[in-house]
């Protein structure tokens, strides 16, 4: 009974690749993968979308790891017991399990209509996902952190590093492989979300390839889910063959987390 | 266009001051224990003095100078036949600066040419000043910290006391991104609800929502039909697909596959979680919804739809399958393995073991994991935008078109329509509901899950 159950959540999988498979298969080609987008199927390619993707994960990177990390070691290594901390905690836990249309909702609310920042940019877009992935880093990040030993940082203390010193010197670095890994498992998850940019309006119809993170964009899922609309039945080979390039980045990140946990995972 | 040769600039100053306070440092060594700090510390408390409050007035000064700019425009005579009317003078002073951009734009409006010299000129003055600004106080920032390198001065700690307050405000952008959502969604729905009150909103059955104002909004407004469908899609037909098939998938891990096997199935699982919404989105739009179409027409109803709230929450299901299967893994794993052995130990079988035994003591983890998958459920959006449909409905059958308060949300927003009609704004008010009910979810389950685990430590 339950290995039938593991049998069906395959043969879902399965059948839902074999799908993608088939109809997109065909349309990778070198012009669809330098291309962008546009209203002939034919012509329509995926380049401006990846690169749309590109710089708005840069700016999310830019932002959400520096401040996951730093909030997750003050957390895990500095902070007191107070009802503030625990405030701190609450909402970190809880953030990282809001519905992600929320964030949209935060970030057309606060970076479009309050700050006018430039609308459908990577900017905006990468601040949006950035948001949304800290909380997941942080869970990460301490739980890397609490797993290096006491040992290490009583040894660092007792020849006299500072304790900030011990943490950036010795914790640290034992702990960056299993933040790394979490960050990554995060970006993916924000390069396949598709709503809260919906809601920043990302979805611009670019036939360019944007020059800069403040210019109109795109990014690869929100390209699916403007193909999946047209009527135009020769969009589907396109939405499935940008559904397999989404899949294999998703694929390759995910793989080198797996790497990394691998390679440097140390049991103490 | 300036900004990035200003951010060399600064660092370029930073660098400069390091080695300067570095050598000054050195200067004053005289053996060992004559300094407080190495003098690698000294040339980083300088840097951090001279890039830290020159970055902090660049921020500033981005955020302070369009302002600046737009009235030093607005002054110029050129300006003075500017209609009164704030639209029409916004749009005509956008497209002054796409003009001053990109020489080569189109204008729309007359006035607009002519605004583009003196947009030019009051747009490089300010940049000049702000750049002059940003240097003054890299130096001003410079000298405080060069004049401390003395050899008493504790910079290491200065630095520490610096990085404490990092940390700190980093930590402190989670509360602040609580904050910000809590406020906006009450905010914008605060507006909506002095259109529309909650009362109509939370209780009325219709939905459909009318541009600009108009007459009796509350009738119109009902979200009723949307919590509905929700429900129905996320919480009914997804978990009657995920609970069983997850906890089995569980059950199934934890006690009868080999390690081997389960080092295999276990990553494959957890591909299905990874992969993302909108490629089930599309699946759901594509393949599973025309065969359920069919299959109703099979059971013998007239013109089934291609949308159903069916293919929605059988996708959705699956999508949920590898969550509920980690949530009850990791809570069958937390019943001591005692009980398990002193069961087997009584002579029941295995199955009578994880049925009688595990599962009961496993319980109450294994109802907080499904909160948290009904809360995950109910948040979802692209499925239910590509496969579940528009028409706001009251039915009990699977197979209708059904819309979610997610769908709703989406198709309100991404319209042009004015941002303070009532029909924009009700989309924050569907927002804080979703909110609400999620965050309340979250709560109780991870509550349970504590206590959960502190009963068998």
């Amino acid at each position: 009974m339950g290995f039938l159950a593991i049998v069906i959540s395959m043969v879902f999988l399965v059948f839902l690749l074999f799908t993608m498979l088939r109809n997109g298969i065909g349309g990778l080609d070198w012009s669809f993968l330098s291309g962008s987008d546009s209203t002939e199927a034919d012509v329509a390619g995926v380049w401006g979308a990846v690169k749309g993707s590109l710089l708005t994960m840069i700016v999310t990177l830019l932002l959400s790891f520096p401040m996951g990390v730093l909030a997750a070691i003050y957390l895990e290594e500095f902070a007191p017991r107070s009802r503030w901390v625990e405030w701190v905690e609450v909402s970190i836990n809880n953030l990282a399990a809001v519905p992600s249309i929320i964030f949209g909702l935060l970030g057309l609310a606060v970076f479009i209509n309050f700050a006018h920042l430039p609308r459908s940019s990577p900017l905006v877009g990468g601040m949006t996902l950035a948001l949304m992935t800290m909380p997941v880093i942080v869970i990460s990040g301490r739980n890397a952190i609490k797993a290096v030993p006491p040992s290490i940082r009583d040894a660092a203390l007792a020849i006299g590093a500072s304790p900030v010193q011990t943490v950036f010197h010795h914790v640290l670095p034992l702990a960056l492989p299993g933040i790394l890994t979490g960050t990554i498992i995060g970006m993916a998850r924000a390069l396949g979300e598709t709503a809260p940019l919906l809601m920043i309006g990302m979805r611009a119809f670019v036939t360019t390839p944007p020059g800069g993170v403040t210019d109109p964009a795109s990014v690869l899922p929100m390209q699916i889910f403007l193909w999946s609309d047209e009527i135009d039945q020769a969009f589907v080979r396109n939405t499935s063959a940008a559904i397999i390039v989404l899949l294999v980045f998703l694929l390759a990140m995910n793989g080198l987390a797996i790497y990394l946990r691998n390679k440097f995972e140390t049991r103490w | 266009m300036i900004t990035p040769l200003l951010l060399i600039a600064v660092l370029g100053l930073g660098l400069a001051g390091w080695f300067s306070a570095r050598a000054k440092a050195r200067l004053l060594y005289t053996g060992r224990g004559s300094l407080a700090a190495v003098p690698a510390h000294h040339g980083a408390h300088t840097a951090i003095w001279i890039v830290a409050p020159a970055l902090l007035a660049l921020v500033l000064w981005s955020i302070v100078s369009p302002g600046l700019v737009q009235s030093a425009v607005l002054a110029d005579p050129a300006a003075t036949h500017l209609p009164a009317m704030d639209m029409e003078r916004h749009a005509i002073l956008a497209e002054a600066v796409t003009l001053a951009n990109d020489p080569s734009a189109s204008a729309f409006h007359e006035q607009s040419s002519a605004l583009v010299e003196p947009y030019r000129a009051a747009r490089n003055y300010f940049d000049l000043l702000g750049a002059l600004f940003v240097v003054v106080v890299a130096f001003a920032g410079g000298a405080y910290a060069y004049t401390r390198v003395r050899a008493t001065f504790p910079a290491r700690t200065r630095i520490e006391r610096g990085v404490m307050l990092a940390l700190l405000l980093a930590s402190l952008i989670a509360i602040l991104t609580t904050v910000g959502i809590i406020a906006s969604l009450v905010f914008e729905s605060a507006l909506f609800f002095s259109y529309v009150s909650p009362i109509d909103f939370l209780t009325g059955l219709h939905w459909s929502p009318p541009q600009g104002f108009g007459p009796n909004l509350g009738d119109r407004f009902g979200a009723v039909p949307l919590f509905w469908g929700t429900i129905f899609i996320g919480a009914i037909i997804a978990m009657i697909v995920a609970i069983p098939l997850g906890l089995m998938s569980a059950i199934f891990l934890t006690q009868y596959a080999t390690p081997g096997l389960r080092k295999v199935l276990k990553p494959v699982l957890e591909i299905l979680a990874g992969i993302p919404t909108v490629v089930y989105g599309y699946f759901a739009a594509l393949t599973v919804a025309p065969m359920i179409r069919d299959f109703a027409g099979m059971m013998g109803k007239a013109n089934p739809s291609t949308e159903s709230a069916l293919a929605a929450g059988l996708v959705m299901g699956v999508m949920i399958i590898p969550f509920v299967s980690s949530m009850a893994d990791d809570s069958i794993a937390a019943v001591p393995q005692a009980m398990r052995d002193g069961s087997l130990a009584m002579g029941a079988t295995e199955s009578e073991t994880i049925k009688k035994v595990l599962l009961p003591a496993a319980l109450p983890g294994i109802v907080a994991g499904v909160m948290l998958a009904i809360s995950r459920a109910i948040g979802e959006t692209m499925i239910v935008v590509m496969a579940a449909g528009a028409t706001a409905r009251l039915s009990a059958d699977p197979f209708e078109s059904m819309t979610t308060v997610t769908y709703q949300i989406v198709q309100l927003l991404t319209g042009d329509q004015e941002f303070d009609s009532p029909k924009t704004l009700s989309a924050f008010a569907l927002g804080l509901v979703l909110f609400a009910v999620t965050l309340v979810l979250n709560i109780v389950a991870l509550r349970v899950v504590k206590r959960f685990r502190e009963a068998y430590d």
